[in-house]
């Protein structure tokens, strides 16, 4: 039965994980590892170095020796590698989003969706010779023009979070790398085998020696990315904490540039007008999608206005299509979700659930019951559901990365729009409306970065920044799109006369 | 139950093989349609290819892709032996193509929401595969 599929695992046995310097696939100083392990299976699939200062060090003198023949290559030859880079990823797209799933634990289908989106992110950067165009003008006075001009800095690092092992340290490195740059990536330890497969196919492509680097570890290559005085800015994906108290700060009083991508708290604020039968599978691709871990999930749902008929006619809807999704081995085609991608991420959900029930939300599904037939338990939970949630409790307020979803009540848009702005966080919230009025307030008067109408999950593209607001951003360019040119490169203006 | 967007894909390809491969049986014992049978396999080939290739290049995780709103019915898509003298043989033929053609129009109206591109896809295979029905014929 094709429902019963389980796909090849492209990884047999344990990889034996290395740094990836200036064109050479090296040993990591450190003695120290962590295993990184398929959450399904809890089978063991690397063996990670920690990654040391030294390591940082060998990778970021690589890439700064590169950078003066890098910044020489011409924009429509970095381009060509992009190209080249682009036909790999095609060749390699089952490969690498198989690789995706066995160490994330999502869903085959959102592992493509994964690696097309950074697919599409060397697909731009191919653009640069346009993307990278400064501008001019003549006769700023009798005689002198003006021309901007659009130069890259230097060496740039990303750190990635484990959340889209493959696809974020593509929304940086291609423009980063395209604009001249040179490039260091710290994948996450707990999930490195993406950015592993990137680094082979990189190699494959020709990139020249140095251009791009990956350094595996965990606290201390941060701390030596952070402190490098020949790292010029950093990309940063992950928790708040970690982004505001640690990349920003440290980071921007180095005088390196920085664009910190955090946590978020999204409200889905559905209208008595909305669409019913597409509203439903949109809000549950946001909430349960990648087992609610993303910083675009859905975490809290709004119901407006007192039509008791609608309003339990679309949490019965979504009740009972939630009860029917399909929980199991991302390999397996017919599974909708898959395991949390590490058992503490699993502990910190369930902390998150019994919370909500001491708080007095009622919990209508509980996810906590859910036992996947013929895989370990570890890693796996259902979908929960609470129901009469109160804006001040915990799982309403606190990020949990989980699926979990949170049903809140507002008497109007207007109580919608204020719980939404209420929030720390503005990374996305989305509105279900029939009304082109109330979806342009919502537009208008809601502080997050990225806004969906009729849309569950508000996900940028990649000719687009991924916007962010309050404790969701710290920087000033976000990652992608024409603010991911601007930040990788800097404007210089040439003032010029010849008599 | 065919729930999500590659299981969908894989049913197809599945499809696509199948029929392809019992052409080909079929054109090893009919000489005299073996050119046009197996160019006929070969379509079918080209037809998985094509699904295959659209939805790589239109799936993303921005937007729904792994929930179908009606799941199918595998069972309801088979594609059964070529047997017996060719009259008979090319009847069992036309019924596979009806069969693939029947997913192709149930796919088409359940992948709407997921890839914009499939539905498309699948509705042209469906008609490409009419116009087989019609090659498969004056074979016999």
């Amino acid at each position: 039965m094709t429902s019963m599929v389980v796909l090849d695992e492209p990884i047999k046995g344990v990889v034996e994980v290395k740094n990836y310097i200036d064109g050479e696939w090296v040993e990591s100083s450190s003695d120290e590892h962590r295993m990184a392990v398929n959450p399904a299976t809890m089978k063991t699939l690397a063996k990670v170095p920690m990654g040391s200062a030294e390591d940082v060090k060998a990778a970021v003198d690589a890439a700064r020796d590169a950078f003066p023949m890098w910044r020489r290559t011409t924009p429509l030859t970095r381009s060509r590698y992009f190209f080249r880079l682009k036909e790999l990823l095609e060749q390699h797209f089952e490969t690498v989003s198989r690789v995706c799933t066995m160490e994330h634990g999502k869903t085959i289908d959102e592992s493509r969706g994964e690696v097309r989106r950074g697919i599409e992110n060397a697909e731009v950067a191919a653009g640069i010779p346009s993307l990278m165009m400064g501008y001019n003008l003549e006769d700023i006075s009798t005689g002198i023009d003006e021309i901007l001009i659009k130069q890259p800095l230097g060496v740039f690092a990303c750190i990635a979070p484990f959340n889209f092992p493959f696809m974020v340290p593509l929304w940086f490195m291609p423009t980063a790398v395209a604009t001249g740059n040179t490039y260091v990536v710290k994948p996450s330890p707990w999930t490195p085998l993406s950015m592993v497969k990137l680094m082979e196919l990189v190699d494959e492509a020709g990139f020249p020696p140095g251009v791009i680097n990956m350094v595996h570890g965990d606290v201390e290559p941060v701390q030596a990315i952070l402190e490098h005085p020949d790292v010029k800015g950093v990309s940063f994906v992950g928790s708040t904490k970690i982004g505001r108290d640690v990349i920003y700060k440290e980071a921007a009083s180095r005088g390196k540039r920085v664009q910190a991508q955090c946590g978020a708290k999204n409200f889905l604020v559905v209208m008595p007008d909305a669409d019913v039968d597409s509203t439903v599978p949109g809000l549950l691709s946001s909430f349960f999608g990648n087992a609610g871990q993303r910083c675009l999930a859905g975490a809290n749902l709004v119901m407006v206005g007192d039509d008791k008929k609608f309003i339990d006619g679309v949490l019965n809807k979504i009740q009972k299509a939630t009860q029917g999704i399909r929980v199991g081995y991302g390999l397996e085609e017919g599974v909708q979700m898959g395991p949390l991608q590490a058992v503490p991420r699993k502990n910190r959900v369930l902390g998150f659930i019994e919370e909500g029930v001491e708080e007095g939300a009622k919990l209508k599904l509980d996810g906590r019951k859910f036992d996947c037939e013929g895989y370990p338990r570890d890693c796996f939970l259902g979908p929960s559901i609470f129901h009469d949630v109160q804006p001040d409790m915990a799982i309403a307020k606190e990020e949990i990365f989980g699926p979990v979803m949170s049903v809140l009540h507002a008497q109007d848009l207007g109580e919608a729009i204020e719980m939404v702005n209420g929030s720390s966080y503005g990374n996305a919230a989305s509105v279900f409306t029939g009304s082109g009025k109330t979806a342009r307030r919502f537009q208008y008067e809601v502080e997050c970065g990225n806004i969906g109408v009729n849309i569950g999950t508000a996900a940028p593209m990649a000719f687009f920044p991924f916007s962010g607001m309050k404790d969701s951003f710290f920087g000033d360019l976000h990652g992608q799109g024409r603010d991911a040119v601007d930040f990788f490169t800097e404007g210089k203006v040439v003032i010029q006369r010849w008599p | 139950m065919i729930k999500t967007t590659s299981q969908l894909i894989s049913l197809h390809a599945k499809l696509e093989e199948e029929a392809a491969g019992k052409l080909r049986v079929l054109a090893l014992h009919h000489t005299g349609a073996a050119e046009a049978l197996n160019r006929l396999a070969d379509e079918n080939v080209q037809h998985r290819d094509t699904v295959t290739r659209v939805y790589r290049e239109g799936v993303t995780d921005a937007f729904e892709v792994g929930y179908l709103s009606q799941p199918l019915n595998e069972g309801d898509y088979t594609v059964k032996e070529l047997k017996g003298p060719l009259k008979e043989a090319i009847r069992t033929a036309i019924l596979n193509e009806d069969a693939v053609i029947r997913f192709c129009l149930d796919a088409s109206r359940d992948a709407n929401q997921l890839i914009p591109s499939l539905p498309q896809t699948f509705q042209r295979l469906a008609k490409r595969k009419e116009k087989r029905k019609a090659l498969l014929e004056s074979l016999v």
